[in-house]
C-alpha cells in the first residue's frame, strides 16, 4: 500500500518519498569464517594423526634385502598389511641394508624384543613350493612377534623360523649326509612324523650332526633302540634270482632325501629330548619286518588314512552316480 | 548516505539507507534481495581464501590414491605423479598438472590474499588490478584441477582391478578447487576502485 502510494507521489514530487528498502540481519554474515575454521581443524586432525597416533618406525637390519622396494613394499602379518617400508638405505660399513618400516598404529606392539623378521619371497625348492604369491605382488617382510620390552632396532633372520611344533629333538650322527637337508622328513612306515631342523658337521668332523624333530604324537615311536637309516634316493638291488629291484620311500624322500626309522617289537625306553642315535646309511631287511604295537597318545588325523579308506569310497561312487 | 535503486527482480526504485556489515537489503515490495553490491564480498573471498589456503598444503603433501594391488603398495601424491609423468618422457602434461593443479592454485590463493587484505590501503592499488587480472587469466586452467578429480574419481571405480582407496589427500585436493572457485566467485572486483570514502563491502 504505502509502496503504491509513493510510487504515484513520485510521479509528481522528488526522491524523498521513495520507499526504503528493508535492511535485515543477515544470518549468514559470519557463517562464512565456519569454513577457514572448519579447514584449520581439519589440519589439525591430519596432524594429530600422523604424529600423535602414528604407529612407531622401527628400524631393521638385513644381510639381504634383494626383492624390498622402497614405499612399496610392505610388513604383513597374519595375512594384512600392518607396516610400509619407507626407506632402504646401505649401513655405513657397507655389510647390512637398513630398512625402515613406519608400524600401524594398531601393530605398534609388534615392535618388542624378540620379534623375529624376514623376507619372504617365492621359493622353488626341490619337494616344496612357498611364497608363490610374491611372484606377482613382490616380496614382503613378514614378522613372528616376541615378547620382550618395546624396542625399536631388530636385526632380520635369513629364512622364515621353523614353526615350534611341540615335539621332541633327537640327534642322529650320520657318516654322510648324501641328499638329507634342512626340513627333510622323517618317516616311520612311509608317514611323516617329523623333520630334520639341523645339520652340522660333528665337532672332530668325523661324522655328521642331524638334529631332528619328531611331533609330540609321535614321539612314543621312537625308542632306545629304534633304528635309523637313509631313506632318501633309490634303493636298487641287483640279484642273480630277483632280477632288479628298486624301493624308495615315497616320492618326497626321493628329490629332498629323507629319515626312515623302526622299532623292535621289545622296544625300550621312550627317547627323551637330546637323545643319540647312529644314522645307518641302509636299512636292514629285518628292521622293515618289526613289527611292535605301540600305543600313541593321541591318534591323529595322518595315521587313520587307511581305516578311512574305505569310508571315503562309497562316497566317489555317489558322486560317480 | 541515500542512494536510489530499482529492484532487479519487481524494478521499484527505492531508496537504500547506510548497509550496516551483516546484513542484506531487501526489496520493499517483492523481498527480494536487491544486489548492489555482492554482500560481505570482501569478507567471505577471505573466509574462502584463507581456508582453501589451509588446505592447499594436505591436499600436495598427503597421497591423492592409495592403490593396493595384489599385495603392492603404492601412494601417490600429485608432485609424486608429476615425477613419474615427467620421468616418462610425458614433459608437456607433467607441466600441465604442475601448472594447474600446484601453480595456479597457489598463485590465485597468495593473489587473492594480498588483494583482500590489502584493500583498505590506498597503496598497491595498481597491484591490486593487475593481480585480479592475473587471477581471470588463471582462472579457465584452474578448471583443468575439475578434470584431475574426475580422473581421480575413474581410477577410484576401477576398483576390480586393484583395491584403491581415495587418499586424505583427494578431499583436499577437492576443497581446495571447490574454495577457490567460489573465492573468486564472491569477490566484487568494484572493490579494487572504490575509495577510501565510499565503501560497500
Amino acid at each position: 500500500m504505502e509502496a503504491r502510494k509513493s510510487q504515484k507521489n513520485g510521479m509528481n514530487d522528488t526522491v524523498h518519498h521513495l520507499p526504503k528498502a528493508k535492511i535485515q540481519k543477515d544470518p549468514l554474515a559470519w557463517f562464512f569464517w565456519a569454513l577457514p575454521v572448519a579447514a584449520a581443524m581439519l589440519c589439525a586432525w591430519f596432524i594429530l594423526h600422523d604424529f600423535v597416533f602414528a604407529g612407531p618406525t622401527i628400524t631393521i637390519y638385513f644381510q639381504d634385502a634383494q626383492g624390498l622396494q622402497e614405499q612399496n613394499s610392505m610388513l604383513r602379518y597374519r595375512g594384512i598389511r600392518v607396516g610400509n617400508v619407507t626407506s632402504l638405505k646401505l649401513a655405513r660399513d657397507g655389510q647390512m641394508v637398513v630398512v625402515r618400516v613406519k608400524l600401524e598404529h594398531s601393530a605398534a606392539n609388534i615392535a618388542r624384543q624378540g620379534s623375529l623378521f624376514w623376507i619372504v619371497r617365492p621359493q622353488l625348492k626341490l619337494g616344496e613350493v612357498s611364497g608363490l604369491q610374491t611372484i606377482v605382488s613382490g616380496s614382503y617382510i613378514a614378522v613372528q612377534p616376541g615378547d620382550g620390552v618395546r624396542t625399536n632396532v631388530f636385526t632380520a633372520i635369513a629364512e622364515a623360523p621353523i614353526v615350534p611344533v611341540p615335539g621332541i629333538t633327537i640327534t642322529l650322527l650320520a657318516n654322510n649326509l648324501d641328499s638329507l637337508e634342512n626340513q627333510s622328513g622323517i618317516f616311520y612306515r612311509g608317514v611323516q612324523v617329523g623333520e630334520v631342523t639341523g645339520l652340522q658337521l660333528g665337532q672332530n668332523s668325523r661324522f655328521v650332526v642331524v638334529q631332528a624333530r619328531i611331533r609330540q604324537e609321535y614321539a612314543p615311536l621312537v625308542r632306545d633302540n629304534s633304528e635309523f637309516w637313509n631313506a632318501g634316493g633309490i634303493n636298487a638291488h641287483v640279484g642273480l634270482f630277483s632280477g632288479l629291484q628298486i624301493s624308495a620311500e615315497s616320492a618326497a624322500t626321493l628329490v629332498s632325501g629323507g629319515i626312515a626309522f623302526a622299532t623292535p617289537e621289545n622296544y625300550g625306553a621312550a627317547a627323551t629330548n637330546g637323545t643319540v642315535f647312529s644314522l645307518n646309511e641302509k636299512p636292514d631287511p629285518k628292521w622293515q619286518n618289526w613289527n611292535p604295537a605301540i600305543p600313541l597318545g593321541q591318534t591323529p588325523q595322518a595315521s587313520k588314512t587307511n581305516n578311512a579308506m574305505p569310508q571315503i569310497s562309497p562316497q566317489i561312487n555317489q558322486m560317480n552316480q | 548516505m541515500d542512494k536510489v535503486v530499482a529492484c532487479q527482480t519487481c524494478g521499484l526504485v527505492q531508496e537504500v539507507d547506510d548497509v550496516p556489515f551483516g546484513a542484506v537489503v531487501k526489496c520493499a515490495r517483492c523481498n527480494f534481495q536487491i544486489l548492489h553490491r555482492r554482500v560481505g564480498s570482501r569478507a567471505r573471498t577471505l573466509a574462502f581464501t584463507i581456508a582453501a589456503g589451509i588446505l592447499y598444503f594436505p591436499s600436495n603433501l598427503y597421497p591423492l590414491i592409495t592403490a593396493e594391488y595384489q599385495g603392492q603398495y603404492a601412494q601417490t601424491t600429485v608432485l609424486k605423479g608429476i615425477q613419474t609423468l615427467w620421468g616418462m618422457g610425458q614433459y608437456f602434461i607433467a607441466c600441465l598438472v604442475f601448472c594447474t593443479s600446484i601453480l595456479t592454485p597457489a598463485l590465485k590463493i597468495l593473489g587473492l590474499l594480498f588483494i583482500t587484505l590489502t584493500l583498505h590501503w590506498p597503496r598497491y592499488q595498481k597491484t591490486r588490478a593487475w593481480m585480479y587480472k592475473v587471477i581471470r587469466v588463471i582462472d579457465p586452467w584452474n578448471m583443468l584441477e575439475v578434470f584431475l578429480l574426475a580422473i581421480g574419481v575413474s581410477m577410484v571405480e576401477m576398483g576390480e582391478v586393484a583395491t584403491v582407496h581415495p587418499g586424505r589427500g583427494v578431499f583436499s585436493f577437492a576443497a581446495v578447487v571447490v574454495l577457490t572457485l567460489l573465492a573468486t566467485l564472491t569477490f566484487d572486483p568494484r572493490l579494487l576502485w572504490d575509495t577510501p570514502k565510499k565503501r560497500y563491502e
